[in-house]
């Protein structure tokens, strides 16, 4: 149950609250468990989870999403100490209005990008909008010219701003997701002696999405998609449901969590055991809202997933699911699959920043001053980006594990490991 | 330099002052100089990405095979929430029971177990024996962790090539491996290269001989009293005084005899053995050779420390023999002062009993000490008796003990210096004593106290009834937090049976 704790302190802040001398009125039925936990203060916080996903809801303004409140009502639940009852008013009126919402599921595509439900699109409305993106987009491009063309040494000691101002007037042009993108390049100089290289990068990339969409009618639809998507341009939940649909084995490979511009992001790989093919579910809240809890990492789910368009579908969500999850050992790769497959994948879409990989019978290695490494059967090493990997270390024993993670150009991040003896770990 | 380093710097001079370099593989485009540097900065910058190959690198060789089971799922989940922070200080007690019932940790939660050790250097051998054999390789990849490797019994202790070129924490180990074994073999060893190691080393190797102290140690410990290093000759002396049979004993004995003597005494008609006390009257060169310092470390005055000194280094047959009674007869002997009948010497010569017989470890004068009902007001001196009894007493001991203290503060002290497991009596008695102060308004900070301490060492056992108190006094904070906390430890020992 821990595993569903977003990190290390919210563990250890819930065990000192699952109590029963913390908490009154608590009560469950089949499927939901609730209670009052006094807090530090004179505040009393309201907390309820939903056992059927399981999905959690707090009143405190945490930004930990499950919260400590709802992880320490889920162990004084799995002790034993919570007696059967009838839900209160503000339980029921939570599930049902859940319920409704899983019926239509369809309004609030994910808070992300600020969408809108599909009805209110008239094409005026449309028209203008692709006009204002497309003046903010040809803005940045001579943005982007313009920082080549003074040379990128200026930016060792730009402030914050020089990219914050860009990224200011792409919100007002309605290209959410260019703006994003550009806020993040404030932290890459001076970071590391390699950040000249990586600055060049992303603008270069950058410039190659800006031309892209200039000449979007001559793409093909799929790479337009692709286009559009990463420019912010989103779409109903009923559009994606509408698209390419993949039923599998889902092993949900790993799952990290990100917050920028308040706004909480998780991310989750999938992998799936028969087609091979890759999937990444994302999730968004605003702080002390709740993050979809319902995939657990090491579960295998039967679900059919919806795909987002795009020349390298990737992106998708979870639009049936056939049985509840249960618990197998992952299927992997080896590293030449998985760098081919993301050679493959980046000729289709060549802004993919990193790419989910699952890859079998690691053995964990160094190279020289460089670092850890894994090693895969073949002898074929991949660097490991991580500050700890310790655990991973631990675990594998020196012996061959499965690792999953995500790959980029820079290393692996590990996410999760399975190994005979001890299942799976969450690193 | 290759094409892309050529692009960076011309990216990073400007296109203003350095024309982009040219590629020509790539599309031709824009004639705007910063537009084709992106472009082709794009074009090279996919291609590394895609093109990239798979290093090579030397794997780690494989952690030994694992002799000992790890630890039922519950036990391992419940270590993962006390390394979180929960109830933090029941660990040593989670290890301790884990390693009894041969268990060790799940790999998984090693590093942060580990990382305890760093700071807390009392979990180390707690550490080392729950961590198995995987803990020990990890620790050999991570410096952080080295204390393992030190303090671990693995093969590093055994290795005899330990004592030539080990560390000094290294040989130490070695040495304490060999005391446990083989106690001749580590005097031995020892002896060789004596007269080579500097002081601070010797002190450590000859703290070492608190294991197997025997006979056979004599000779060598009463050359070290006339060692250049002042706790080298400390220490020997404080050896000494736990063998009975030395020539140091007899020593003492001379010395203590002089100051303690038998007399027969008339008073209100009745005849009575009393023991008539006369402090040392000077210090000399022998007596500090023999450990007594001149100055005493309590603060009383010079005779009454020397006396304590002596009394505590002198074999208690000594006054047996010489009364010709029981330890508990001697014990209950009157006292007087020879001279000055305002100096209260009896204190001083149960203190020094007492220690005595915490340091010949002399079970019947411990209990004739704890029966007798002296030195009470020095419950430190009692609370160390206890340990020198054998196991299955000293609950009830201890729980005589709790009942005689009076005040608060003694009763804390006395308690501190019991340790865990409180079970039996005693656990009986610290129930009825938290029971009867959480009654009282007045011992808020008493209750407070003694609750912090019973957390870790009061038997699990006692929570049925520590919840009826907790029922009745539901807004004390220590007493619930302290039934929070015994249950949790009762959980815990569940899971490790």
């Amino acid at each position: 149950m821990l595993g569903l704790a977003p990190d290390a302190p919210s563990v250890k802040a819930s065990g000192t609250l699952a109590r029963p001398a913390r908490w009154s009125g608590t009560g469950c039925d089949e499927d939901a468990v609730w209670g009052t936990c006094q807090g530090s203060g004179k505040s009393a916080y309201r907390a309820s989870v939903d056992l059927s996903e399981p999905a959690f809801r707090c009143s405190c303004p945490s930004r930990k999403f499950p919260c400590k409140h709802a992880l320490a009502l889920l162990l004084l639940w799995s002790d034993g100490p919570v007696p059967e009852g009838a839900p209160p008013g503000w339980v029921t009126e939570w599930l049902t209005e859940r319920r409704a919402r899983a019926g239509r599921r369809v309004a609030s595509d994910t808070a992300a990008d600020g969408a809108r439900p599909a009805g209110t699109r008239d094409p005026k409305t449309a028209e203008r909008r692709e006009q204002r993106v497309a003046d903010g987009v040809a803005e940045l491009d001579q943005w982007l010219r313009d920082q080549v063309a003074h040379g990128l040494a200026h930016a060792e000691r730009a402030p914050y701003h020089l990219w914050d101002d860009v990224a200011r007037r792409l919100v007002d042009a309605q290209a959410g997701a260019l703006a994003g993108q550009v806020r993040r390049l404030a932290s890459i100089p001076r970071r590391g002696a390699d950040w000249p290289q990586r600055l060049l990068a992303e603008y270069a990339l950058l410039r190659l999405l800006t031309t892209a969409f200039r000449r979007r009618a001559e793409l093909p639809g799929p790479l337009a998609a692709t286009v559009r998507a990463r420019i912010g341009f989103t779409l109903t939940h009923e559009e994606v449901l509408a698209g390419e649909r993949v039923r599998d084995l889902w092993y949900v490979a790993g799952s990290s969590d990100a917050e920028q511009d308040r706004l909480i992001t998780r991310r989750v790989l999938l992998r799936g055991r028969d087609t091979g093919r890759s999937a990444l579910v994302l999730s968004f809240a605003a702080p002390g809202r709740a993050l979809d809890a319902s995939l657990v990492v090491g579960d295998t789910v039967d679900a059919e997933l919806a795909f987002y368009p795009g020349a390298q579908p990737l992106r998708a969500i979870v639009a049936a699911r056939h049985a509840p999850p249960g618990r197998r050992a992952p299927r992997g790769t080896t590293v030449e699959e998985l760098l081919r497959e993301h050679a493959a994948a980046l000729s289709r879409d060549p802004w993919l920043d990193r790419w989910p990989a699952v890859l079998a019978g690691l053995r964990l290695g160094r190279a020289g001053d460089d670092g850890w490494h894994v090693i895969d059967p073949a002898g074929h090493a991949l660097p490991l980006r991580t500050t700890d990997p310790w655990r991973l270390l631990a675990v594998s024993g020196g012996r061959p594990l499965t690792v999953a993670g995500e790959w980029s150009a820079r290393g692996l991040v590990p996410l999760s490991a399975w190994q005979e003896e001890d299942g799976l770990v969450i690193l | 330099m290759n094409a892309w380093t050529e692009h960076v710097s011309a990216a990073l001079l400007g296109t203003q002052r350095r024309p982009p370099p040219s590629l020509p593989e790539a599309p031709a485009g824009t004639a705007d100089p910063a537009g084709r540097l992106l472009d082709q900065a794009a074009l090279l910058t996919v291609r590394r990405r895609a093109g990239l190959l798979p290093g090579t690198a030397e794997p780690v060789a494989p952690a030994p095979a694992e002799t000992a089971p790890v630890v039922p799922p519950e036990a391992a989940r419940r270590l993962a929430q006390i390394l979180a922070g929960e109830r933090f200080r029941v660990l040593p007690e989670w290890l301790e029971r884990a390693a009894e019932r041969g268990y060790r940790v799940p790999p998984r939660l090693l590093p942060d177990l580990l990382e305890k050790g760093r700071t807390d250097r009392g979990l180390r051998p707690l550490i080392a024996r729950a961590a198995g054999r995987r803990g020990v390789w990890l620790a050999l990849r991570n410096t952080d962790w080295a204390y393992l490797v030190a303090v671990g019994e693995d093969d590093a202790a055994a290795d005899p090539g330990a004592w030539q070129t080990g560390t000094r924490g290294r040989r130490v180990a070695h040495l304490v491996r060999l005391r446990a074994t083989d106690p001749a073999a580590a005097l031995a060893t020892l002896r060789e290269t004596w007269d080579r190691e500097p002081a601070p080393d010797r002190t450590v190797f000859l703290a070492t001989f608190e294991r197997g102290l025997s006979a056979a140690d004599e000779e060598f410990l009463e050359a070290a009293l006339d060692d250049r290093g002042q706790d080298v000759r400390r220490i020997a002396a404080d050896l000494l005084a736990r063998l009975p049979g030395s020539a140091y004993g007899r020593r003492m004995t001379e010395r203590a005899r002089v100051c303690l003597r038998g007399e027969h005494r008339t008073v209100r008609h009745r005849a009575q053995r009393w023991i008539v006390v006369e402090p040392p009257a000077g210090h000399d060169d022998a007596m500090q050779r023999d450990g007594i310092p001149f100055h005493a470390a309590e603060r009383i005055g010079d005779r009454a420390g020397w006396l304590r000194e002596v009394l505590a280094r002198t074999p208690l047959a000594t006054w047996t023999e010489l009364f010709g009674m029981r330890p508990m007869e001697v014990v209950c002997l009157p006292i007087a002062d020879a001279v000055d009948h305002d100096v209260h010497s009896a204190k001083d010569v149960h203190l020094g009993w007492a220690r005595a017989a915490v340091r010949q470890r002399d079970a019947g004068w411990a209990r004739a000490l704890l029966k007798g009902g002296v030195v009470v007001d020095e419950v430190e001196a009692l609370a160390d008796l206890l340990a020198v009894l054998p196991a299955g007493e000293r609950d009830a001991a201890a729980a005589d003990l709790i009942r005689w203290v009076e005040g608060h503060d003694d009763l804390i002290r006395t308690l501190d210096r019991i340790p865990g497991p409180w079970t039996g009596e005693l656990a009986d008695t610290v129930v009825a004593t938290l029971l009867t102060a959480a009654r009282r308004p007045d011992a808020a900070r008493f209750v407070s106290r003694l609750c912090r301490l019973a957390d870790e060492r009061l038997t699990p056992g006692a929570v049925s009834r520590l919840d009826e108190i907790t029922r009745d006094h539901a807004n004390s904070w220590p007493l619930t937090e302290l039934t929070e906390t015994l249950r949790f430890r009762h959980h815990m020992l569940e899971e490790l049976r």
